[in-house]
């Protein structure tokens, strides 16, 4: 690999920045050999290494030294690229948007400043991952409960920025967020909401504080820098009943999604809900070569032959309710009285399926209990590299259905099995499409890169938008949200230049670029 | 405001504490993956592509502390690298002794 220098910055100016930032943090914790940086990868990525690689790592352990080396790079225009734990794998993971940007990689600072029961909530910093704060609370005795994003690995404060979700009543990670402190381009240090009145007891209370709420600016952005987050944790329930309810039918999904819609809204199903199709549902017992091994999609022959051999759905419904046996009893009888109408369907409790893997790794999750068991869905081909399709529809059959043939065909179309399911949340449905290649295979990647383009498009012809993506596709999904003459993005890059004007932090991330490197000028 | 004998007690008891062994580093950092049964992802993509007899990181003899070391700290195909700031050369050394059982 070459070395790669961003635009505009002197190799003199880099080394400046470097050998002073390694006063701060001391020369063990500044990174930049060939060897060091190769650990700054994303392993499952569509793109070559090389379009995204840093060219130097910074890793302070507090505050004072984020502050201090955010100036250093402000004085020399050293472009910085942020990351928590660098687990978000698939979406550039530790890897910067930005060749030749210098990494400010925040793991080291992984403390848990509080647990507090009384209030049910946590405040931590960008290193703790699920697993972290789990066990912290397990060892503690405390009656809380976490909500974990599917790989345990993920840094609660990373995933949140991320706008990720769990499985949880608390599922929602950005909504159950509450406070932040911020470190700006310039090293001024900011605490949101209540945070922001000295010696208040309500920062990790009330989102709100006085005044705008800015903390949405410092979600998938590049407007700051979170060095500590408040997050919301659920009382442990009385009782949890995790459920499954499988379908037989690929048509089934229209009236599944039409029914479940009103128990979200009512919240007769509290938690993030999943419809797994038959492909993502058998990744979690098995690989595709147990049923097919031949190229292209695998024929219907074969997918209800591992459907029936499995014992799974052809789609699979994920839910769960919470509380005493007396409450969660009316519940699950609504939630059968609803679903059950469908023919076919059957509903079972871990009880009644003991040894189905793929349902004891989700209730774990909906009890907020940290594994990475979802990744078996990267071993269904057993490449390594994949890509998420995730855009976001009303919860109505109509659109699922829409989603799901317009998604296969393309899939199908590139020689790809369908792998998806669908999230239900309060109002909104993420469709999360898998799209897998072996990440040696440079023709395989590049097709994958290219079915998710042409995905994008075809999405956001039918009014579907994406919500989260790799580095190689921000600048793409952040053109389709052009309404009013990208009047969104305009605002995004105002705020930019007035809060960040030499344009080092994280540029380039979810499309917003500072004005140096806007257009043309990359 | 605490006894000087008290405050002495803590440091001492901070300065003497072990070092994690190999066994809980892989406990806390790698058996999600990689411990033996359905589950884990790591132990999984073993099987598949490495036989179920050479599966299971723990029932393994064939690891050398040099391989292990290598593949925690750089990655190899769908696993990924672990880096110094996520886990210490220390730390690497105790679960490649673990698992090579030197």
């Amino acid at each position: 690999m070459h070395d790669v220098l961003p635009p505009a910055l002197t190799q003199t100016q880099l080394d400046t920045a470097l050998q002073q930032m390694r006063v701060v943090v001391g020369k063990d914790w500044v990174f930049s050999s060939e060897e060091d940086l190769s650990r700054y990868r994303d392993p499952w990525s569509p793109a070559d290494d090389r379009e995204f690689k840093a060219r130097a790592a910074v890793a302070p352990d507090r505050i004072e030294h984020v502050q201090q080396i955010l100036r250093i790079a402000n004085a020399h225009r050293v472009p910085l690229w942020t990351i928590s734990t660098g687990r978000n794998l698939a979406y550039g993971g530790p890897a910067p948007r930005l060749a030749g940007s210098v990494i400010l990689d925040l793991k080291r600072m992984n403390r848990i400043l509080e647990v507090n029961e009384k209030f049910g909530y946590a405040l931590v910093e960008p290193g703790v991952t699920y697993s972290d704060l789990y066990r912290h609370i397990k060892e503690r005795g405390y009656k809380l409960w976490i909500d974990c994003a599917a790989p345990a690995w993920g840094s609660v404060i990373g995933n949140t920025l991320d706008h990720g979700v769990g499985y949880t009543p608390y599922g929602d990670h950005f909504g159950m967020s509450c406070g932040m402190e911020v470190a700006l381009a310039d090293g001024d240090l900011v605490r949101t909401g209540m945070g922001a009145l000295p010696g208040s007891s309500s920062w990790q209370l009330f989102k709100w504080g006085f005044g705008p709420y800015v903390d949405g600016l410092f979600t998938q952005s590049n407007m700051g820098v979170v060095t500590k987050m408040g997050i919301w944790l659920m009382p442990e329930p009385a009782g949890c009943v995790p459920f499954l309810i499988t379908f037989q039918k690929e048509e089934d999904l229209h009236l599944i999604t039409e029914l479940v819609r009103p128990l979200k809204l009512s919240m007769v199903i509290p938690n993030g809900a999943v419809t797994t199709y038959a492909t993502w549902e058998a990744a979690a017992h098995c690989t595709r070569a147990k049923y097919y091994r031949g190229q292209g999609p695998m024929p219907d022959s074969a997918l209800r032959r591992m459907v029936e051999d499995l014992g799974i759905g052809m789609w699979n419904f994920y839910g769960a309710v919470y509380g005493p046996p007396a409450i969660t009893r009316i519940q699950l009888q609504v939630v059968k009285d609803t679903l059950l109408q469908i023919p076919g369907s059957r509903f079972y409790t871990e009880d009644d399926r003991p040894a189905d893997s793929a349902l004891r790794y989700r209730a774990q999750l909906m009890r907020g209990i940290p594994n990475m068991a979802e990744f078996a869905i990267v071993n269904w081909y057993g490449g390594g590299g994949h890509i998420n399709f995730s855009p976001i529809s009303p919860p109505t059959g109509e659109d699922a259905v829409k989603q799901f043939h317009m998604i296969r065909a393309r899939m199908h179309e590139y020689g790809q099995d369908y792998l998806g399911e669908f999230a239900i949340g309060w109002r909104d449905m993420h469709h999360l499409a898998c799209i897998a290649f072996t990440r040696d295979n440079e023709a395989e990647r590049r097709k994958a890169a290219e079915l998710f383009g042409v995905m994008v498009r075809d999405a956001a012809a039918a009014g579907y938008g994406e919500y989260r993506t790799h580095l190689a596709f921000m600048d793409q999904i952040a053109n389709t949200f052009d309404w009013n003459n990208r009047s969104l993005w305009r605002l995004h890059e105002r705020i930019k230049d007035a809060v960040d004007p030499n344009g080092i932090l994280s540029p380039g991330k979810m499309g917003i670029w500072p004005k140096s490197l806007r257009g043309d000028a990359r | 405001m605490r006894p000087p004998t008290l405050l002495i007690a803590i440091c001492w008891v901070n300065a003497f504490a072990a070092e994690p062994t190999g066994a809980e580093v892989f406990e806390q950092f790698c058996s999600a993956c990689h411990a033996s049964g359905p589950h884990h992802p790591g132990t999984q993509l073993l099987a598949a592509t490495r036989g179920n007899s050479r599966s299971v990181l723990t029932d393994r003899t064939d690891l050398t502390a040099e391989f292990v070391r290598s593949v925690v700290r750089n990655g190899l195909r769908t696993m990924p690298p672990f880096r110094p700031t996520e886990l210490s050369n220390a730390q690497i050394d105790a679960v490649a002794k673990y698992l090579s059982k030197q």
